[in-house]
């Protein structure tokens, strides 16, 4: 049975389900200004924590990688 | 027991290459730390946002409520950019010669208290104009974020002090000096981002 659909079903439901009872400050509010506050501070709070956890990654690899080639370089090869 | 053929198999195995630490432990405790305050901080700037946006008319500060000192306290904000800087100085200075590095951080650690003693001033001042923690929205957050960042500089300016101690002493280490700038440059580079939130 394909179920490659399931992933698409939930995130159809995640969307639209909120919507449905009203439980998405994001998606109701008479205030456009208070709707935005809402939405931006949604995206800046969901990524930040990626946004850091991704650049001491990425900072990790580089220094890993540096670190890699001075012991190359310092270590005789054996061909 | 170990066979003739095991033996010679041991020996010619290349020794272990010993990998020097990408981070030092003290360093990488205090980006941990770092990191969970800068999430601290977004989760009230963010609440900020949103009590802001939901002022009638956006009147902000509110009415009755005193103005915040800007220009001064952008003559503070520029003291501490500059400690920021002098520390950089501070950082250099130490791996060339561990004694060049006492002036900058003292003169860093100056900058800090400079930053410190006037924020209290302004607050004594806008206590005394009316705007406390329970006067409004408007004055709880000022004093909520304010003082937060006030704290972690009292903080920075205990830590850099003890640095300088041991550096006078002749005992600081490079990773010691790593750490305390760590949690230096975080208050540095923090206070801007929340002069322009909660200032302007």
């Amino acid at each position: 049975m394909n179920r490659a659909w399931i992933p698409v079903l939930v995130l159809a439901v995640l969307a639209v389900f909120p919507d449905v009872v009203h439980a998405c400050p994001v998606c109701f509010d008479a205030r456009d200004e208070n709707r935005q506050a809402f939405l931006a501070t949604t995206a800046f709070l969901s990524l930040l924590p990626l946004g850091m956890v991704a650049g001491a990654g990425l900072w990790l690899r580089k220094r890993t990688k540096e670190i890699d080639a001075e012991i190359d370089s310092e270590t005789p090869s054996d061909r | 027991m170990v066979t003739e053929s095991a033996a010679h198999e041991i020996e010619q195995r290349p020794e272990p290459v010993s990998r020097p630490k990408i981070l030092a432990d003290g360093v990488m405790g205090m980006l941990l730390f770092v990191f969970a305050e800068i999430m601290m901080f977004a989760g009230l700037i963010s609440a900020h946002r949103i009590v802001r946006s939901q002022v009638a008319g956006e009147m902000w500060p509110p009415y009755g409520q005193p103005r915040l000192p800007v220009q001064e306290t952008a003559v503070n904000t520029a003291a501490l950019l500059v400690s920021g800087i002098v520390l950089v100085f501070a950082h250099l200075a130490f791996k060339k010669e561990a004694s060049r590095a006492r002036l900058p951080i003292l003169i860093a650690l100056l900058l800090g208290l400079v930053f410190v003693v006037s924020q209290g001033a302004e607050w004594v001042a806008l206590l005394g104009e009316g705007l406390t923690i329970q006067s409004s929205t408007y004055g709880g957050f000022f004093y909520l974020i304010v003082g937060a960042h006030g704290l972690h500089a009292i903080a920075a300016i205990l830590a850099l002090g003890w640095a300088s101690f041991e550096l006078y002493k002749g005992r600081l280490t490079g990773s010691q000096l790593a750490t305390v700038s760590v949690f230096w440059y975080f208050v540095v580079l923090l206070w801007p981002v929340l002069y322009l939130i909660v200032y302007l």
